[in-house]
Formats: structure tokens, C-alpha cells, sequence
């Protein structure tokens, strides 16, 4: 086949994801979308009512919103991974999955944003965090690492977008070729009026780089202050100096499994079979293993330093976390993360897609259980005995709804993406043609 | 500027550009229009560094300098002791001046690129004519 040829069935094949919706899109779309209304009408409630409608008990005042807050920055990482850490190793399976892991990114942190602010009694006064010159000449303290969030989160929420953006100019220029009407006139102007001479993408190929440079220590970083927002606090289960690394190899393995979530169902749907192949999940597949092992060790780490510490409030919460209240969800993780996804070690089973898309649904709710055990698990046993029995946390229906909402405005964001943006780095993959 | 040459392959396209180039054409001379990158176009029309990275280093300094002044001016502007630790506290403040390298850093860059490139272009976004997949090579007219 010529390579003009060979260029424009690449074009045609990649953009015919964004002709007209089907019916099932329609009622994907609907269904997502009526979730996170729900979620909406529901966080209104609560701003209505107060937390009260949330299901705190003393001394559990974080539980699910915060669970939320740390799996959906959590899921943002593996993108970031995928489009910037692999660019710079040269990973040429990176093209068939960088650009919908850059749009997960940028949709988890979009949702992990609201989950402080759900978490806050008076969500509206949110902008107190914001460093600002008030009236009552006082800054926000610098010490808190809630503000390091602030930072963390809102520096890589701008970032990932600017690299997703970035990454799609050449695109959106061809999306304009590709396209009339209304839409051949919006995908001009953001493309920018890229025409591809020599000039622009020796400067492009330089911003590429230096954003992706930019953005791997974010990989890092960004997780390692979200651990401690916990690590920070004296609080048994919490108050460890393993919670960086431990958040940020979680942080890759969740995110990996969701883009595997996204990605299986997507190739289907779109027939994007000659540019997503069986090699390239085997590829991530390998990555959900290999951090899989290091979440397991991390497990394992953690019970070591409550023995061999000999802190009986250290000793008691482990043990509580694994035969106490919730011990059942401690033990559903385990499955999740540690027992399930050791069956990628078979070649068979790496390249078996449906049998992949099981593993990384398994590992979506066992990095969600783990948030949760991690926080209501430790918050239960802290060094109050007396609470400790007391009450046992249930979250309410507002919690629930909300935490549905959350997904389903997450999953409404990527059908909307599916529709409206270049699914693959089509000028990258025809650079490897 | 001369008729636009159009080449459907790759190695086409190259092959010419070498061959004009042997034949004396000025590089400076020469402008080229491919679908995606092309790194063999810089080795046969050398062009000076891309300069993208020298606003990279300007803003990563920046955000640093921004996020240690930040902090330490308005910590010493009410030096009230929280949590026992000194008003001036370095280690924490040093995750804000990361977060600010990173965060100059790449908003510098894009813009640098958006500069250097100069994009957005209005008569780009405007022009009707667009070379889709094909390998362009213009050659500017000499005075």
C-alpha cells in the first residue's frame, strides 16, 4: 500500500470515531450523565443540610469523600506515566495509549478537585485555601500539607492539561482537514493554524520534550503529597515514611488498571484493532503486574513495621485492620491487588484481552477499598480506646450518590472526549508507520 | 515563492531535498511542509536550536524563586509560631517552590513554543488551502 494511502486510512480510521453517535453511546451518555446530576443534587443537599447527612461518626470524620479524593488523583498518574515517563524511555507502545490516558488524567483530577470541596462543611469558603492578600493580613500556612495539595493537585491539573493539549495540535489540524461546517471552523482555531513546517515542529518536538520532563517528577511528586496529607499526622497506619513510594507504586498500579478499563472497551467499540494490538496490552499488562508486586511488598512492609516497632497502638491497628470491623474489605484488597493480577504472570493471560479487562475491574475496586481501609481502618483505631468500639462508620445514600456521581461524571467526561477529540496520537502513529 | 513541490513518500520527498541541496539551492532558502515529524529534514536543512528551552529555564527559576520569596515574605509578614516549627521553614516550603518550578516551568515553555512557532496564526487559521498528507517543499525566490 502507498504511504499516502496508508496516511489517510490512518486519518479516516482514527477520526470515524467521531461521526454521529449511536444508540448505545446515547444511552451511555445518559446513563453517566444522570448519575452525575444525581451526585450534584445530592452534594446540593448536603450544602443544604450540613455534613451531618454524611455518615461521620467520632472519631471517623474522613471516610469516603477522602477515599474518592485519593483514588481519582490516583488514577490521573498512570496517564501521566503513559504520555510523558514512557515518551522519555522511548516506549513506542505509548502511542496507542497516550491519548486517552492524558484525557484520564486531566477527567480524575477534574473530579478528585471536588471531593476537597465536598469534604468541606462550608464548601463555599473554599477559596480560603487559595493564597491570597485578605483583609486580615494573614496567609494560608505553608507548613499544612493541605496547601500542599493545593499546589500539588492545581499545578498538576494545569500541566496535564497543557500536555494534552499540546499533544493534539497536530491532530486538530488534521481533524480540520477532515472536517466541514462548524466544526472544520472550531478545529481550526484550536489547532492554531499548525500547518507542520519545519519550523513548527522543531520547536513543537522541543516543547514535547521539555513537557514531558516537566511532568515526570509530577509522578512522583504529586502522590507522595497526597500520602502526606496522612503521613504527616501522628495517627497509627498513617504516621509511616514508607506512604510515599507505597501511594505512588498504588497510584500507577489503579491507574494503569482504569486506562486498561477504558481502553479494552474503546478498542471495540471505535475498531481501533490495527493501531491498539494484543503486544500493546501485553505491554501494560506487564505494568499492572510489576506495580501489583511492589502495592503487595508495600502491604507487607506495613505489618513489618507494626511487629518489629513494637507500638502496641501500631500492633493493634494492624491487627484490627485485618480481623476488626472492616476486615472484609481489608481482605477483598488483598484479593484485589495482590492475589488477582499474579495471574498476568502466564504470557496466556496477558494477551487474553477479555480475561485483562476482568483483572483491571478487580483492581479498580481493590485500590478503592484500599483508600478506604487505609482511612477508616486507621481513623477507627486511633488512641482514643474508648471510641473505639463505639460506632462503625456505614456511609450514607449521600455518600454513595455522590461517590456514583463522581463516576459517572468521570465516564460522561471520556464519552464526550470520545466524540470530540482525536482518540490516537494520529501524527505519531504515522511517524512509526 | 516558487511552485510548491508536493511528494506522496517519504524517501521521495528526502531524496529531493538532498538532491536540492546538492545542487547548490540556499538552505535558507528552502521551506518544508510534512504530516509529521521528519528528523532527517533537520539533518539535510541544519537550523540553530530550538530556543523552547530557554524560556523551560526561565520559568522553572522563576517558579523556585517565586515559591521560596512567596512563602518565606509572607510567613515573616506574621511570624506567629505554628506547630511549634520556625516561621522560616524550609523543608516545607521547598514542596511550593517544586510545585512552582514545574508548574513556570511548562506554562514558560508552551509559551515559548506558541512565540517562537508563531502560533496562533490568523492567516492559517483563515487559509483554505491546507497540504494534508502530502510532503511540501517551497522554495523562497531570491532578491
Amino acid at each position: 500500500m502507498a504511504a499516502a494511502e496508508k496516511y489517510a486510512r490512518a486519518d479516516e480510521g482514527i477520526l470515524k470515531a467521531m461521526d454521529k453517535p449511536g444508540r448505545a453511546y446515547l444511552a451511555g451518555l445518559g446513563l453517566t450523565a444522570s448519575l452525575a446530576v444525581i451526585g450534584g443534587l445530592l452534594w446540593a443537599y448536603q450544602i443544604k443540610n450540613g455534613l451531618g447527612v454524611a455518615g461521620y461518626t467520632h472519631p471517623i470524620s474522613w471516610a469516603i469523600y477522602i477515599t474518592n479524593f485519593v483514588f481519582w488523583v490516583g488514577i490521573a498518574h498512570s496517564g501521566t506515566l503513559i504520555s510523558a515517563v514512557l515518551f522519555l524511555f522511548q516506549a513506542r507502545y505509548r502511542t496507542s495509549f497516550n491519548r486517552p490516558a492524558e484525557a484520564m488524567t486531566v477527567f480524575a483530577l477534574m473530579v478528585a478537585g471536588l471531593f476537597p470541596l465536598i469534604h468541606l462543611g462550608r464548601s463555599w469558603v473554599f477559596y480560603y485555601l487559595i493564597p491570597y492578600p485578605t483583609q486580615r493580613e494573614i496567609w494560608v500556612n505553608f507548613r499544612s500539607p493541605l496547601i500542599w495539595d493545593v499546589f500539588a493537585v492545581g499545578t498538576y491539573f494545569t500541566v496535564s492539561a497543557v500536555f494534552f493539549y499540546v499533544g493534539m495540535i497536530p491532530d486538530l489540524a488534521i481533524a480540520r482537514r477532515c472536517r466541514d461546517g462548524i466544526r472544520k471552523k472550531i478545529y481550526s482555531v484550536l489547532s492554531l493554524g499548525w500547518n507542520g513546517t519545519q519550523r513548527e515542529w522543531k520547536h513543537y518536538n522541543m516543547l514535547y520534550l521539555f513537557l514531558a520532563s516537566f511532568a515526570t517528577p509530577l509522578v512522583a511528586s504529586v502522590h507522595s503529597v497526597v500520602s502526606w496529607d496522612f503521613a504527616m499526622s501522628l495517627l497509627p497506619g498513617w504516621h509511616t515514611t514508607i506512604f510515599a513510594p507505597y501511594f505512588v507504586a498504588g497510584a500507577i498500579f489503579s491507574g494503569t488498571a482504569m486506562v486498561i478499563t477504558l481502553v479494552v472497551p474503546m478498542r471495540k467499540a471505535l475498531n481501533l484493532y490495527d493501531y491498539i494490538t494484543d503486544d500493546h496490552f501485553e505491554s501494560i499488562a506487564k505494568i499492572l503486574l510489576l506495580t501489583s508486586l511492589i502495592v503487595s511488598y508495600a502491604y507487607i512492609i506495613e505489618f513489618g513495621l507494626a511487629w518489629y516497632g513494637g507500638n502496641v497502638f501500631e500492633t493493634e491497628l494492624f491487627r484490627y485492620r485485618a480481623l476488626g470491623h472492616y476486615k472484609i474489605f481489608f481482605w477483598i484488597m488483598i484479593a484485589c491487588n495482590s492475589v488477582i493480577p499474579l495471574t498476568l504472570l502466564a504470557k496466556k493471560l496477558r494477551r487474553n484481552i477479555p480475561f485483562l479487562l476482568i483483572v483491571s475491574l478487580f483492581v479498580n475496586v481493590g485500590m478503592w477499598l484500599e483508600r478506604f481501609v487505609i482511612i477508616v481502618s486507621s481513623l477507627a483505631r486511633d488512641y482514643d480506646p474508648y471510641a473505639w468500639n463505639a460506632l462503625i462508620y456505614r456511609p450514607t445514600f449521600v455518600e454513595a450518590g455522590i461517590t456514583l456521581g463522581a463516576f459517572g461524571m468521570f465516564f460522561m467526561l471520556y464519552l464526550i472526549f470520545l466524540k470530540t477529540l482525536p482518540v490516537l496520537s494520529i501524527s505519531e502513529i504515522k511517524e512509526h508507520m | 515563492m516558487d511552485t510548491p513541490m508536493f511528494f506522496e513518500e517519504k524517501e521521495e520527498f528526502l531524496e529531493a531535498l538532498r538532491r536540492m541541496v546538492r545542487e547548490g539551492v540556499p538552505k535558507e532558502r528552502i521551506r518544508t511542509i510534512t504530516p509529521f515529524a521528519v528528523p532527517e529534514v533537520d539533518e539535510v536543512l541544519p537550523r540553530p536550536r530550538s530556543r523552547v528551552r530557554l524560556f523551560a529555564l526561565i520559568g522553572a527559576g522563576t517558579g523556585t524563586a517565586t515559591g521560596f520569596a512567596f512563602t518565606i515574605l509572607t510567613s515573616l509578614e506574621w511570624g506567629i509560631i505554628v506547630g511549634g516549627k520556625p516561621v522560616v521553614s524550609l523543608p516545607p516550603f521547598l514542596i511550593i517552590a517544586f510545585a512552582l518550578t514545574i508548574l513556570f516551568g511548562s506554562l514558560s515553555t508552551f509559551l515559548g513554543f506558541l512565540l517562537l512557532s508563531r502560533l496562533p496564526s490568523i492567516r492559517s487559521i483563515r487559509a483554505k488551502q491546507v497540504y494534508g498528507n502530502r510532503f511540501v517543499i517551497l522554495v523562497e525566490k531570491g532578491t
